[in-house]
């Protein structure tokens, strides 16, 4: 199997979780943000698969962390949306910048 | 005495009532009958430990030793510091504790007006006894400092939710400047507790004296101490500048609230001084005797000469406690037997006249819903009981001989003219000053012609008249025979000082 | 003489009782006066047995201060009991007249609970051997007579009045409480005796003991209503008659006069106090005389006649004349009383204070306007009445003395006494009359007929004619001054005698005859006018002290609101200032916070990466 270096996933990961968090600060739709956040798990989760696979220690706890990162993902996700639903219902707006009636 | 528990039950006591009053429902037409049977049993323990009190014997009485806990440094894994629970009585302390709780039971008393919200305000209350009763028991910096954070914080909330107009801005006044001084306090009880490895006050007291100590406390560390000490007491007694805040609690607390922040909670300033100041840093405060005597005479002529311009009848009040503690730190500053003993009279003194005056000022509020002097007058005509308490107490106030501020005076300026002459002839005027706008409040309330918008007011009944009678009878008995004062307080042997 | 605490309890006692039973018992006149008849009683015995046992002291301890150890005590020598039996004399007689002159008052047993506390303030101030005790009780009589001078408190003139008086008089206290101070850290002790010694023995430097005994003076000076502290007495006419009586005429006031005369082995050390005393005493003396020769007021012309008096004593004093001083505040305490008590009388009558609205009352009250004559003739000077020794044993005193000066004044003063007292009793009594008025009851009329028994014979306790008992009795004290006697030159009665006849003739002529040409018009002018005003001293003293204290007062009012309570907003608007724009960066959106935080993330990893060398 010719192999793909590690630096490849680095950096792709690396791109992935820079677009994520690009999306997340400056996207105003929360859903937007909410998939952005998405993309900067799935980053991380890329990195975890890999050292698991060419770390120094490699070994299964990786791939194990990854699934444990993805669960709590859909949780959040699953929260996150239905609490957007609920605010949207509320203030039939889905901006972020629009959610700061905390500060007040 | 080592095994009594009876300073803790003491201190505790008004607790019982706290746990009764909640489970009274709030709308109970006993609830502030209640309350006022909470502090009945702090007075009646207090009255026992007065009179158990030893006065042939000197030093600390009905000690309590516990160890509370223990804290560990990496500077020193060996040696512990040690935190303990620590309760005793001097001389000096079971006085202030006679007079504290003494005056909470008569200004429970005079609470019994108060129809919102009682229930809260009777535990609060008790609470704030609990406070002020542990602050004079304590035998140890720690404790002290947690039962004066006790006063702090209910002290804000009765004067907070209780007060008149301005209720809010005078609660908060109090909160930050006894906060600051709670801090300079508590850098100062650090201090001492890091570099003399303990809280125990006696301790202390006869640890500072040694010359040995100088290695672990230089001269100017304690001066500095000693000032941190004079600013954090300064702010409670209060000395000008410091003394905003206690004109507005002085003018918006509710009466019940003021009789205890006059007559006993500023105390705790001129008993710290006293017992801390004096105690600890005794070379200290003869090196800046010259400007605490400065600083008093300040008071006494500031307070006086605004008190005689005020129109109303609490602020003059309110201004005359500021001159009257100037006297206190004359006493203190002139550091002789008679200066000192002059200072502790003059304390407990004026708790006794200003719990009256303010009591009285309650039953004029009562009645004639008013203390602006341009609104009164002749009321000695249609109230003459309450008149003629209220000339009694303006008269003890300025010091009329045979009530007890004339020997607290007479005493501290005594004590003030060994020592300082000039300063004391200086002083002086402010006994004239004292005489003129008291009588001027005082008459203006009582004397000319009569209101006619004032009709068919009720003179004094009897639960306004049996507290003001007590406590005249109390200043009159001390002014009669001074010695009743000086038996227990034992000064020389409390402090530890020769003439 | 065991009973000697027996005189001031019994007063202490009446006041008691009076006080506590108020409300339900409506004999507070006879209670008072029973009590207080007994102390004159007891004084009296004191006063008898003085004579065969000698000096009596009793003390106990009071107050202890370091080793020093307080006492009160009691104290009986030659010039407590003389002053003793006056003041209970005069009390006793007040009593029984106010019994009758307050009859109506609707306060009369406050009025009698007042007067039992004066008299026990009173006596306890003679009695007191140590200055400390007197201090106390001289305090005490000023706070009594602020009560009673206020004692009609709906009325506003009572009300600033009682609080001049009092005030006045705290002025003059102040400096004999630092007096007392400076002594005792002199002296160690409060003690007379004590305090005698160390200072005939020298051990209290002369300067200070000359401060020391201004300073005393300085208190004599306010309780006697000496110039400069005069104005409060001719003002305490507010309170009621008897009370004037008692007082402001025969006793306080006569306070300041017995402070001196106690305290006298301390002035005569000093050479400069007894000068200080004697001008004091002779400028008050003409100076009050002069004013009261144009007042109207009935009450304030006896009150500035009393402190005219009370300046002659000073006079008498400070000239070495111990004996003089005090004879004539015995006289004077009798005659002076009588002329109040009289006034009463008279005003109790018709309801008027103006003299000038007054005539011909001598038909209508004729027993009253024979004694007010004869207290009126002895206050003048008129040869063989009592005030005639006292006055000549004054005069003589100064001549001796040197003081050539203040004898001048002192005669002059003789003769101006006796016109405005003359100018009074015609203007009152002579003439015809429109008004109603009826004679006193004899409750009224009792006591005033003791006084005036005592004005006429009062004086035969010291004359150079049957001898000079009272000032051989009140000099036996164990204390080296030596009392200088000054035969009087034998033209000085006769030269008395004349100003004195010549004063009433002068008077006779301006307002009985009206021969003379001048006349008293309502147009004051000159002279006149700064006279009737009291050379306008109450106006400059409002000026000077009570608005300069004001402006004072104001002047640090504002700075206690603005420099102290402004600077404590400052620093709180500074402290809220900042906390403001912290609230500037919480603005609320996530995503600003997200960037805030990963920026932060990334400085810290180059710092990391920076320090830690890794590029």
């Amino acid at each position: 199997m010719s192999s793909v270096p590690l630096s490849a996933f680095l950096v792709t990961a690396l791109l992935l979780f820079c677009m994520g968090l690009y999306g997340a600060l400056t996207k105003r739709n929360a859903v937007i943000v909410l998939i952005s956040i998405e993309l900067m798990l799935n980053a991380v989760n890329l990195n975890l698969v890999a050292f698991a696979k060419y770390g120094v220690g490699a070994s299964i706890r990786g791939q194990v962390f990854s699934l444990f990162t993805i669960t709590v993902a859909a949780a959040e996700a699953a929260v996150g949306l239905a609490i957007l639903i609920a605010l949207y219902r509320n203030r039939a707006t889905v901006n972020v910048d629009e959610m700061n009636t905390l500060k007040k | 005495m080592n095994d009594s528990f009876l300073l803790t039950i003491l201190i505790l006591s008004p607790l019982l009532g706290i746990v009764l009053l909640s489970i009274m429902p709030g709308d109970h037409r006993f609830i502030n009958y209640m309350g006022v049977l909470g502090t009945v049993l702090p007075l009646g323990l207090t009255l026992i430990v007065f009179s158990l009190f030893d006065r042939s014997l000197s030093g600390v009485q009905f000690k309590e030793y516990h160890q509370w806990f223990e804290l560990m440094t990496s500077i020193s894994p060996n040696e512990p510091y040690t935190v303990a629970y620590d309760l005793g009585v001097t001389g000096l302390s079971v006085l202030f504790l006679m007079l504290a709780s003494l005056i909470t039971f008569l200004a429970s008393l005079t609470a019994l007006r108060i129809k919102e919200s009682a229930k809260g305000f009777y535990i609060l209350f008790l609470l704030l006894e609990v406070g002020i009763l542990g602050v004079f028991a304590s035998e140890n910096l720690f404790l002290f400092f947690l039962f004066f954070e006790i006063t702090l914080v209910s002290m804000f909330l009765l004067v907070g939710k209780w007060g008149g107009f301005n209720r809010e801005k005078a609660a908060f006044s109090f909160l930050i400047y006894n906060g600051i001084g709670s801090i300079l306090l508590l850098i100062v009880i650090i201090v001492l507790f890091v570099e003399m490895r303990t809280t125990n006050i006696t301790e202390l007291t006869m640890l500072l004296k040694d010359t040995d100590s100088l290695e672990f406390l230089s001269g100017s560390t304690r001066t500095w101490l000693f000032v941190l000490l004079l600013i954090a007491f300064g702010i409670k007694l209060p000395i000008v500048p410091f003394h905003t805040w206690m004109v507005r609690v002085h003018v918006e607390a509710p009466i019940a609230v003021v009789m205890i922040h006059a007559g006993v909670l500023l105390k705790i300033g001129a008993y710290g001084l006293i017992r801390f100041g004096v105690g600890f840093f005794p070379e200290q405060l003869k090196e800046m005797a010259v400007a605490l005597a400065i600083l008093g005479v300040i008071n006494l002529l500031y307070g006086a000469f605004i008190a005689l311009v005020q129109t109303e009848l609490r602020s003059v009040l309110a201004y005359s406690s500021i001159s009257h503690m100037g006297i206190v730190l004359l006493g203190v500053a002139s550091f002789n037997t008679a200066g000192l003993q002059g200072a502790v009279f003059q304390t407990i003194s004026h708790g006794l006249i200003a719990a009256l005056l303010f009591l009285l000022v309650g039953v004029l509020i009562n009645r004639f819903q008013t203390t602006k002097l341009e609104e009164l007058g002749g009321v000695a005509s249609q109230t003459p009981l309450f008149a003629g308490f209220l000339l009694a107490a303006g008269l003890a106030s300025l010091g009329l001989p045979g009530m007890s501020g004339f020997i607290s005076e007479f005493l501290a300026f005594l004590g003030l003219f060994e020592a300082m002459p000039v300063i004391g002839a200086v002083g002086v005027l402010g006994l004239i000053l004292t005489a003129v706008y008291m009588l001027r409040a005082v008459l203006a309330v009582t004397f000319g012609e009569r209101r006619t918008l004032f009709d068919n007011n009720r003179d004094l009944t009897a639960v306004e008249l049996v507290p003001s009678a007590i406590l005249l009878s109390i200043i009159i008995w001390i002014g009669v025979y001074p010695q009743v004062l000086s038996n227990t307080l034992q000064l020389a042997r409390t402090l530890g000082i020769g003439g | 003489m065991d009973y000697v605490f027996l005189i001031p309890m019994l007063p202490l006692l009446s006041f008691l009782i009076i006080l506590f039973t108020r409300p339900i018992y409506k004999k507070a006149g006879i209670v008072g006066t029973l009590f207080t008849g007994a102390a004159f009683l007891c004084s009296l015995i004191v006063l008898f047995s003085h004579f065969a046992e000698g000096n009596y002291i009793v003390e106990a301890n009071w107050f202890s201060l370091d080793t020093v150890i307080i006492t009160v005590g009691l104290e009986v020598n030659p010039l407590n009991a003389l002053m003793l039996v006056i003041v209970t004399l005069v009390s006793f007689l007040v009593h029984i007249y106010s019994m009758g002159y307050m009859a109506n008052d609707e306060r009369y047993a406050t009025f009698f609970s007042y007067l039992g506390l004066f008299t026990f303030s009173m006596t306890g101030l003679v009695l007191s051997p140590n200055l400390l005790q007197l201090y106390m009780f001289w305090e005490l009589v000023g706070v009594c007579s602020f009560l009673l001078v206020g004692f009609y408190f709906y009325k506003p003139e009572a009300k600033a009045a009682a609080k001049k008086a009092f005030i006045m008089t705290r002025i003059g206290d102040i400096g004999l409480l630092v007096a007392i101070f400076l002594l005792f850290w002199q002296t160690g002790s409060f003690e007379l005796d004590v305090i005698f010694e160390a200072a005939q023995a020298g051990d209290i430097a002369p300067s200070l003991i000359t401060l020391i005994a201004i300073l005393i003076f300085v208190g004599a000076v306010g309780k006697s209503g000496q110039f400069p502290l005069h104005t409060w007495l001719p003002d305490a006419m507010e309170g009621p008659t008897p009370v004037s009586a008692l007082i402001h005429a025969a006793t306080m006031v006569a306070a300041g006069v017995y402070l001196v005369a106690v305290t006298y082995p301390l002035f005569s050390v000093s050479e400069v106090a007894m000068t200080t005393v004697a001008v004091t005493g002779g400028f008050t003396a003409i100076f009050a005389a002069t004013i009261a020769l144009v007042q109207t007021d009935i009450k304030r012309i006896l009150a500035y006649s009393t402190v005219s008096q009370l300046g002659y004593m000073m006079l008498a004093l400070g000239a070495a004349g111990y004996t003089a001083g005090v004879f004539h505040l015995t006289t004077h305490a009798f005659f002076k009383a009588l002329l109040f008590l009289a006034a009463g009388s008279v005003i109790h009558a018709v309801h008027e204070q103006n003299i000038f609205k007054m005539g011909g009352l001598s038909k209508k009250l004729p027993i009253t306007a024979t004694l007010f004559l004869i207290a009126s003739l002895s206050i003048s000077g008129f040869p063989l009445l009592a005030g005639f020794f006292s006055k000549d044993e004054i005069l003589a005193t100064t001549y001796g003395d040197g003081r050539y000066v203040l004898f001048a004044i002192g005669l002059i003063t003789a003769f101006l006494t006796a016109f405005y007292m003359f100018r009074l009793y015609f203007l009152v009594f002579s003439g015809n009359s429109s008004t109603e008025a009826r004679e006193s009851p004899s409750v009224m009329l009792i006591p005033m007929m003791v006084l005036g028994a005592l004005a006429i014979v009062g004086g035969y306790i010291q004359t150079n004619w049957f001898g000079t008992f009272l000032g051989d009795w009140l000099e036996t004290t164990p204390y080296s001054i030596t009392f200088v006697h000054h035969e009087a030159p034998f033209w000085l009665p006769i030269l008395a005698s004349v100003l004195s006849i010549g004063g009433i003739a002068l008077a006779w002529m301006m307002y009985v005859r009206k021969t003379t040409s001048i006349k008293e018009s309502n147009e004051r002018t000159g002279l006149h006018e700064l006279l009737y005003r009291k050379y306008y001293v109450d106006e400059l003293y409002q000026v000077v002290f009570v608005k300069g204290s004001r402006v004072i007062a104001y002047f640090w009012m504002y700075v206690d609101r603005f420099i102290i309570e402004g600077g404590a907003a400052v620093i709180t608007g500074a402290v809220k200032r900042f906390g403001q724009a912290g609230v500037k960066l919480q603005s609320g959106q996530v995503q600003t916070y997200g960037t805030v935080a990963f920026s932060g993330l990334v400085l810290v990893l180059l710092l990391i990466a920076v320090l830690g060398g890794y590029f």
